[in-house]
C-alpha cells in the first residue's frame, strides 16, 4: 500500500472522526480433478472516514488515496453527519475517549513464494492426490490468502498501522456412494502469509490420507438418527459453538436489540465447566489467529470474558455501545474493508480448555455420536443455533462405530451448554471462515471437546 | 476521474501489448448512498464510492486474472504484465476462452441519481408505521441504499458493452420482544426502481413482520413425523439455490452434479416452471451482460417439470461439451400455480409452513436438513401454532420432483418473483 502520513490530516478531524487508510489483497489457485481452474491476484484500496454528531454518524470512502480525495472523503463524512443531525437531533454525548499507538506487521520474513510457486506447490498437491487416491470421483486443491493492511487515525489521537494476512490450503475429496457422490473436506493454514502457513509434505500428506480414510467409512456412512443425543463435539465443533451460538448473542448491538442475553447477565448460563473468551489477540502465550491490537475505533483490544465458570459476565462493545452501557470499550470495533464502517463483531472466541482426555470423554458414552467437523453455522438472538455437520462417527459402548452422513445439530445454546459434563485438556484455533453480519470478516474460533446433549436432525 | 470505458480499452490494449493471444477487461464504478438505521433510530449515512479493473489473459491456453480498484494508468500497465506472468506459470486448458464478437450496445436501468430526501422520509415512514402497527417489532438493523453501477467490458474479439443501472435496495433485520420474551429475528430485501411506494408495501416485508410479532411465544413440534412443507417465497430463495447449484460449472465438471444426465427429464412437478429474467422489465434488478461478456437473455430453466438448461458459463460448457447457458442464473421468477395459498395450506394433513431454513448447504445427493425457523406447524389445513426447536430434513430433488402446489401469489423482491410451494415427503422432528 502506497505510504500516506494520515497525521498531516489530523488538524481536519473536527467531531470525533476515524480517517483510515486500507487495503486488501488476496490470492486465490485452484484445481478441480488436475484442471487449473483459479489462478487470480486482487487489490482493493481506499480511503474512508466517519464522523460522529452527537448520536449521528456519517461515512464516506473512495479508492482514491490521494491528498484531494482524501479532504472529500473527510469533508462528506462530515456532510452525512450533518445530513442526519439536522433532521433527528437525538443529543446524544461524547464517546468515550481511550487512546493507542501502536503498529503490527505479521508479513513473512522469509523470501516471498512467486505464483509460479505456489502454482506448482498446488499442482503437487493435486498429483499426489491423484497418484494415491486413483478410485476419486473428484478432488479439489485451492489455496487462498488475504491480506488486511490498514493505518488509522483518529480525532481522539489514536494511531494504529497494521498488517495481518492469513492463508490457507484447502483439499476437497468425493467419492461415489450406492446412492449419491459423498465429499469430505479440510483445510491447514492460520494466521501469516504462505511462506509460513504451508504445511511440510509429511503433516499434508497425513491430512490428506487420514481424509481419505474418512471419505471412505462415510462412503459406507448411515444417517444419523434424529433427535436428542449424547454427544461430543470436536475441538473445530467447540469453536464454532462458542462463536455462532454464545459469541453473537453477546454482542452488545444485539443485546440492546432484544437478544435472550441482555436479560441474562450475571445468570448462570452454562455449565461451570464452561468459561467462554473473546481474545483480542493474545491467549495462552501465541498470538491469536486474527489478532486486533488496536480496533479501528482507535481503542486497544481488551479480552473480553463472556462467560466464567457458566456465569455470563460481559458483552463485547463498541463506543458507541460502552457508552450507553456505562463502560470502557473492549476493542470489538471492526471493518471488513476500507469503505465498510466498523461494526461490534468477534475476534477470537474460544470456550477454555478442561481436563478431561478426548479418549474418556468417547469412552463414556454409550450410545451417542462424536461429531468433527462443521461445514457452516448460523445462530439466532434467541440463542438456538445450528450447525451443519459434515463428519462424524456413531459412538457405541465407548467405541467408535460407523461414519454418518452429512447432517445438522440444532439446540438452545444456554440450555446446550448446561448439559456440558466433560470439557477436554486439548485447544484448537480454526480460522478459515467468514463470519457475516452485514460485513463477511476472519474470525478466530477456538475450543477444547466438550460432552453435551444436543438435537441431531437425521431420517 | 477517469471514464471506465476508456480504461477499459486502455487496459485491454495493454494486455495484448504484453502478449495476450486473447484478453478481456472488465472495469465498474459504484456509487453508494445507503441510510442506516440500528434501534429503530436513523443513525448513519454512509456516501461510498469504487471502482473495480478485472484484467484477464490467455496466451497459449494458459490463463492469468488481476484486478485492482485503481484507474491509474501505471497501476493498470503493471496489472496486464502481471496477468500476462501469472498466465505464463499456469497450466493449460484448452477450454480456456472469450466471448466471440458480437454488436457494440450499451444498457441502462434505473434513476442516475439517490433522492437524499426521499431516502430519508420513505425511512422515516416506515420507521414511525412500524412503531405504530407493530409495536413490539425491534428493528435490530435495517438499511436503505441507491446504488449506481457503471460497467464497460471490452475483449479482445471485440465485445464492447456498457451498461449503467441505478437501484434502490432495502433490507431490515428484526424481532418481537414482550417483556423478557423475545422471537427469533427474521430478515428481508428487496431492489426497487423508484421509491413511488411506501416500504412496508413491497416485497414481503409487512408479512414478516406480522409473523414475527406472532413468534414471540412458540412450541417445538411434538415428536417426529413425515409430512408436507410449504417453503415460504423468502425461504423458496433458498431452496432454489440447492436446485440450481448442482446445474453450475463445477457440479458438472467434477462430475458430482444429481442433474449431470437430467437435461430434458422431469426433475420437478409439473406445476413448477423456472425461469432466469435478467433483462425482463419485471425484474428491477437484473443485468445485461453476463460475466463472459455475452448480452446476456432470459432463458427458461425448468418447463413444467422438465429441466431444458444448465447453468454453465463459456468455460464449463468447452469443459462439459454442453451449451453454454443465455445467462449467467439468478433474477429467478416461479410462474404462479393456480391454487390459493390459503387452499394450499387446507390441503396439509400435517408439516410445516417454512419461512426461514437455517441449515448447511446439502449434501451432493441432495440430502438437507435444518432449523424451521419463523415457521408454523400445520395441522388438519390449519396454521396450528408457532414453532421452535424444530428440524425439518429431506431430499431436496425428491421433494422438487414431488413437489405438489404452487401458489397464485408470488412476491416480487425486485431481484425474483417468487410464489410458496408445497412438497411433500419431509421428516419433520421436534421434542
Amino acid at each position: 500500500m502506497a505510504a500516506v502520513d494520515l497525521k498531516r490530516y489530523a488538524a481536519f478531524l473536527k467531531d470525533y472522526t476515524e480517517l483510515r487508510m486500507q487495503e486488501n489483497r488476496t490470492i486465490g489457485i485452484g484445481f478441480l480433478n488436475g484442471n487449473n481452474t483459479g489462478n487470480s491476484r486482487s487489490s482493493s484500496r481506499g480511503v474512508s472516514a466517519r464522523v460522529y454528531r452527537q448520536g449521528s454518524w456519517g461515512f464516506a470512502s473512495s479508492p482514491d488515496p490521494s491528498d484531494d480525495s482524501i479532504k472529500a472523503v473527510l469533508s462528506l463524512a462530515q456532510q452525512n453527519a450533518d445530513f442526519l443531525h439536522a433532521r433527528e437531533d437525538k443529543g446524544q454525548g461524547p464517546l468515550p475517549s481511550v487512546v493507542a499507538h501502536l503498529e503490527k506487521d505479521f508479513s513473512t520474513k522469509k523470501p516471498r513464494l512467486s505464483q509460479k510457486d505456489l502454482l506448482a506447490y498446488a499442482k503437487e498437491v493435486d498429483n499426489y492426490i491423484s497418484t494415491e487416491y486413483p478410485d476419486l470421483t473428484s478432488r479439489s486443491v485451492g489455496l487462498s490468502s488475504l491480506e488486511i493492511e490498514k493505518t488509522l487515525l483518529t480525532s481522539e489521537g489514536s494511531f494504529y498501522r497494521s498488517l495481518i494476512p492469513r492463508s490457507f490450503i484447502y483439499i476437497n475429496l468425493a467419492a461415489q456412494a450406492n446412492d449419491g457422490p459423498v465429499e469430505v473436506f479440510d483445510l491447514h493454514g492460520g494466521l501469516g502469509q504462505f511462506e509460513d502457513t504451508l504445511p511440510s509434505d509429511e503433516v499434508l500428506h497425513s491430512m490428506i490420507d487420514r481424509l481419505y480414510e474418512h471419505l471412505m467409512r462415510k462412503k459406507e456412512g448411515v444417517f444419523a438418527e434424529a433427535g436428542v443425543k449424547t454427544c461430543i463435539l470436536d475441538a473445530k465443533l467447540g469453536g464454532i459453538l462458542a462463536h455462532e451460538a454464545i459469541g453473537h448473542t453477546t454482542e452488545a448491538d444485539l443485546v440492546l436489540s432484544g437478544s435472550v442475553a441482555g436479560r441474562l447477565l450475571n445468570q448462570e448460563v452454562a455449565s461451570p465447566l464452561i468459561t467462554l473468551v473473546d481474545f483480542a489477540h493474545t491467549a495462552f502465550g501465541e498470538v491469536c489467529p486474527v489478532p486486533v491490537y488496536v480496533d479501528d475505533e482507535g481503542t486497544p483490544g481488551q479480552d473480553v470474558t463472556l462467560i466464567e465458570q457458566g456465569v455470563l459476565r460481559n458483552f463485547m462493545h463498541n463506543k458507541e455501545s460502552a457508552r450507553i452501557f456505562g463502560v470502557a470499550p473492549t476493542g470489538n470495533a471492526r471493518a471488513y474493508a476500507f469503505s465498510d464502517e466498523p461494526l461490534i463483531r468477534m475476534r477470537n472466541t474460544a470456550i477454555l480448555p478442561g481436563d478431561s482426555s478426548l479418549e474418556d470423554m468417547i469412552a463414556s458414552v454409550e450410545d451417542g455420536y462424536y461429531l468433527i467437523q462443521a461445514s457452516n453455522g448460523q445462530a439466532d438472538s434467541t440463542s438456538e443455533f445450528m450447525f451443519g455437520v459434515v463428519l462424524g462417527y456413531e459412538i457405541k459402548n465407548g467405541k467408535l462405530g460407523r461414519a454418518i452422513r452429512d447432517t445438522t445439530i440444532s439446540g438452545v445454546a444456554y440450555d446446550v451448554l448446561k448439559t456440558v459434563t466433560m470439557v477436554s485438556d486439548q485447544h484448537w484455533w480454526s480460522s478459515g471462515g467468514m463470519c457475516g453480519k452485514k460485513q463477511a470478516i476472519p474470525v478466530g474460533m477456538g475450543g477444547p471437546a466438550i460432552k453435551c446433549q444436543i438435537t441431531l436432525g437425521g431420517r | 476521474m477517469r471514464h471506465g470505458d476508456e480504461v477499459a480499452q486502455e487496459a485491454l490494449d495493454a494486455l495484448l501489448k504484453a502478449g495476450a493471444d486473447k484478453a478481456s477487461c472488465g472495469v465498474s464504478t459504484s456509487v453508494v448512498t445507503e441510510l442506516n438505521v440500528e434501534r429503530a433510530q436513523i443513525g448513519l449515512l454512509r456516501s461510498t464510492m469504487n471502482v473495480n479493473v478485472n484484467l484477464m489473459a490467455i496466451k497459449d491456453q494458459k490463463k492469468g486474472s488481476v484486478s485492482l480498484n485503481s484507474l491509474e494508468p501505471s497501476a493498470i500497465d503493471r496489472a496486464a504484465t502481471d496477468t500476462l506472468a501469472m498466465a505464463a506459470v499456469s497450466q493449460p486448458d484448452p477450454a480456456f476462452d472469450i466471448a466471440e464478437a458480437q454488436e457494440p450496445a450499451s444498457f441502462e436501468s434505473g434513476a442516475k441519481e439517490p433522492d437524499h430526501d426521499a431516502m430519508y422520509d420513505r425511512m422515516k415512514e416506515f420507521l414511525d408505521t412500524v412503531a405504530d402497527k407493530y409495536p413490539t417489532i425491534m428493528l435490530r438493523q435495517a438499511y436503505l441504499s441507491f446504488s449506481r453501477h457503471n460497467w464497460s467490458f471490452v475483449n479482445s474479439n471485440g465485445v464492447d458493452y456498457r451498461t449503467e443501472q441505478g437501484v434502490y435496495r432495502f433490507n431490515a433485520l428484526f424481532s418481537a420482544r414482550e417483556g423478557d420474551e423475545v422471537s427469533s429475528f427474521n430478515y428481508t430485501g428487496f431492489s426497487m426502481r423508484d421509491l413511488e411506494q411506501e416500504l412496508l408495501e413491497r416485497g414481503s416485508l409487512d408479512i414478516m413482520l406480522r409473523q414475527t410479532t406472532e413468534q414471540v411465544r412458540t412450541r417445538p413440534v411434538k415428536g417426529k413425523f413425515m409430512g408436507d412443507m410449504i417453503i415460504a417465497p423468502d425461504c423458496l430463495g433458498s431452496f432454489l439455490g440447492f436446485l440450481t447449484h448442482p446445474l453450475s460449472d463445477r457440479p458438472l465438471i467434477s462430475g458430482t452434479s444429481l442433474y449431470k444426465d437430467s437435461l430434458g427429464e422431469k426433475i420437478a412437478g409439473a406445476e413448477f416452471t423456472l425461469h432466469s429474467r435478467p433483462v425482463s422489465s419485471e425484474i428491477a434488478d437484473g443485468y445485461f451482460v453476463t460475466g463472459d461478456g455475452y448480452a446476456a437473455e432470459n432463458s427458461t430453466i425448468i418447463d413444467r417439470g422438465v429441466l431444458k438448461s444448465y447453468l454453465l458459463s463459456l468455460y464449463g460448457a468447452k469443459k462439459t461439451g454442453r451449451e453454454r447457458a443465455k445467462n449467467n442464473g439468478g433474477a429467478y421468477v416461479v410462474e404462479p400455480g393456480t391454487t390459493p395459498l390459503e387452499e394450499a395450506i387446507r390441503g396439509v394433513k400435517q408439516g410445516v409452513l417454512l419461512v426461514r431454513f437455517s441449515g448447511g448447504s446439502p449434501s451432493a445427493n441432495g440430502d438437507f436438513s435444518g432449523v424451521a425457523k419463523n415457521s408454523y406447524y400445520i395441522e388438519d389445513g390449519q396454521i396450528a401454532y408457532p414453532i421452535r426447536e424444530t428440524m425439518v430434513s429431506g431430499n431436496f430433488a425428491e421433494a422438487f420432483r414431488n413437489l405438489k402446489v404452487v401458489s397464485k401469489e408470488r412476491v416480487d423482491f425486485g431481484w425474483s418473483i417468487l410464489p410458496w410451494v408445497v412438497v411433500p415427503g419431509i421428516t419433520i422432528s421436534g421434542r
